[in-house]
């Protein structure tokens, strides 16, 4: 590493490591200098200590487990779902018409008044809360998809027309890449909000799981374990997103927009 | 070989068509060149079978045309490739339903890109294509299912002049390759003049055809010959005489 730090933050990819050495050099600051008390803001050393803690001896990994089985089967079922009938009604003016109202208007309960009502009927355990994760995925990735199915270029359609493509042939050579890339979007951006409804949705009901722990974590003012839940949260959701996005970059690799130089 | 015959197309209270008329022998190149809103694109989609709302008759070697087939090819104003498939597979899937064996239809394809000289460009995507590649790329897509006619309709529009008259010479070298009809809608009457047997002009108001004007000249075409000069004034005669006889518009009154 020649040239030191200067260099180091002047290469691109280093760049998004300053944000956050920042904030966790103030934390270890506010910390050492008693700015904060450690009831409300614990250590760096205290926080790493209570993970290693919540790891082996209070089975850590089991929890994180289960947010994770969660999200991961909400988020199969609700993208497959949304992406079928958001399919089936960009395809077909008479399945928009019948799903449309009834969509359109569950959407506007929120899923956090859904998980009640599911938890009465399904118990404390993961399927209820699959179930309202998996709606809340639906609705977004549903609506989008028939509004990108609408959107493409009649231009293309025509051309399908003149070069005798099926229906089917229509669909996978046409329209499914056309929407990819909103499909894309929703998926990442309603993965990412499904995430934090799965931190919710524990703490408001359930026996295990991050969200569970965190909430158990502030009635028993353990702040150094909530702040563990927290940034595993955020970093467990950080790498969903991620993941997301390396399949949306190689799924998009024929779009050429802007790469975000401009000089 | 293709038969349009008093053939009307209304939209709504407007009338885009009145009884046109139109012969193309086969093998023979066409041209048909007019003022915008004459009507000719709206009679190359007829033909072409995207749009079959129309009084008259329109038939292919005797058989009256339903729909699209790929026995008409046609390139559009714009190359219309699917931005998300790579140049060879933008024109594998006009062999989509083609039924031939795989083998066979990468050699038809590969002729078909060296034909329209594209070959090592194939997995580009069309993102990454100058105007002129995208629109030959256009031109071996509508050829790859050996069409019996192609329908161009301003393939070279939106192209420089110099890309422009390259492609014409293209054109011209493809059409003799490959011995298909073409028909060729423009506004620029030398392009029609220099490509074409045989130009038809037509005029707006409601479009219909008033003149049909053999083209003659021997190959190569000389676009600074005598003869040329003369065909052109003809040409640009008939698109001004059918122009002449309508009464003034008034656009607007100072």
């Amino acid at each position: 590493m020649r040239g030191g730090i200067k260099t180091f933050f002047a290469e691109q990819r280093y760049i998004g490591a300053i944000l956050p050495l920042a904030i966790f050099g103030l934390w270890q600051a506010s910390s050492s200098f008693g700015w904060v008390e450690p009831v409300f803001l614990p250590a760096p050393a205290k926080v790493v200590e209570a993970f290693w803690y919540m790891l082996t001896r209070q089975d850590l990994l089991r929890d994180i487990r289960a947010s994770v089985f969660i999200i991961a089967q909400a988020f199969f079922y609700g993208a497959l779902l949304g992406i079928g009938l958001g399919f089936a009604a960009g395809l077909s003016r008479r399945v928009e018409l019948f799903f449309g109202g009834t969509i359109n208007t569950l959407r506007h309960i929120p899923s956090v008044a859904w998980i009640p009502l599911v938890v009465v009927w399904l118990g404390l355990g993961a399927p209820a809360k699959i179930v309202v994760l998996a709606k809340s995925i639906f609705i977004p990735v549903f609506l989008n998809t028939l509004q990108a199915i609408r959107g493409v270029d009649h231009n293309f359609i025509e051309l399908a027309q003149a070069l005798k493509l099926s229906k089917w042939q229509l669909i996978c050579r046409v329209i499914f890449p056309a929407i990819l890339p909103v499909v894309m979007v929703t998926l990442r951006y309603s993965a990412g909000l499904s995430w934090a409804l799965v931190v919710i949705a524990e703490g408001i009901s359930g026996l295990e799981g991050l969200g569970f722990l965190i909430f158990r974590a502030q009635n028993l003012l353990m702040t150094d374990q909530l702040l563990v839940c927290m940034v595993l949260i955020g970093l467990i959701g950080y790498a969903l997103d991620r993941l997301l996005y390396l399949a949306q970059r190689r799924l998009l690799r024929w779009q050429r927009g802007f790469g975000g130089s401009y000089a | 070989m293709l038969e349009v015959r008093g053939v009307t197309r209304r939209f709504g209270d407007f009338v885009a068509l009145r009884d046109t008329n139109l012969f193309v022998g086969e093998g023979e190149f066409v041209a048909i060149v007019g003022a915008s809103g004459c009507g000719k694109t709206t009679l190359l989609r007829l033909i072409a079978g995207l749009d079959q709302d129309y009084v008259g008759e329109i038939d292919l070697r005797g058989r009256r045309i339903v729909g699209t087939t790929l026995e008409r090819g046609i390139v559009f104003q714009e190359p219309r490739l699917l931005p998300w498939l790579s140049l060879w597979e933008n024109i594998a899937v006009a062999l989509d339903n083609a039924p031939l064996s795989a083998a066979a239809k990468k050699e038809v394809i590969a002729a078909q890109i060296a034909l329209v000289g594209l070959t090592g460009f194939e997995d580009a995507y069309p993102a990454a294509l100058s105007g002129g590649m995208a629109q030959r790329a256009a031109i071996a897509r509508a050829l790859v299912g050996h069409p019996s006619i192609l329908l161009l309709d301003e393939p070279l529009g939106a192209l420089d002049a110099i890309t422009r008259m390259r492609l014409q010479e293209e054109l011209l070298r493809i059409w003799r390759h490959e011995g298909v009809s073409m028909i060729l809608v423009t506004h620029d009457v030398e392009e029609a003049v220099f490509l074409s047997q045989k130009v038809v002009v037509m005029d707006s108001h409601p479009g219909h055809v008033t003149a049909n004007i053999v083209v003659d000249l021997p190959a190569p075409r000389d676009r600074s010959s005598s003869d040329f000069g003369v065909l052109k004034r003809e040409v640009f005669g008939a698109l001004h005489d059918s122009s002449a006889v309508k009464p003034v518009e008034i656009e607007y009154l100072i």
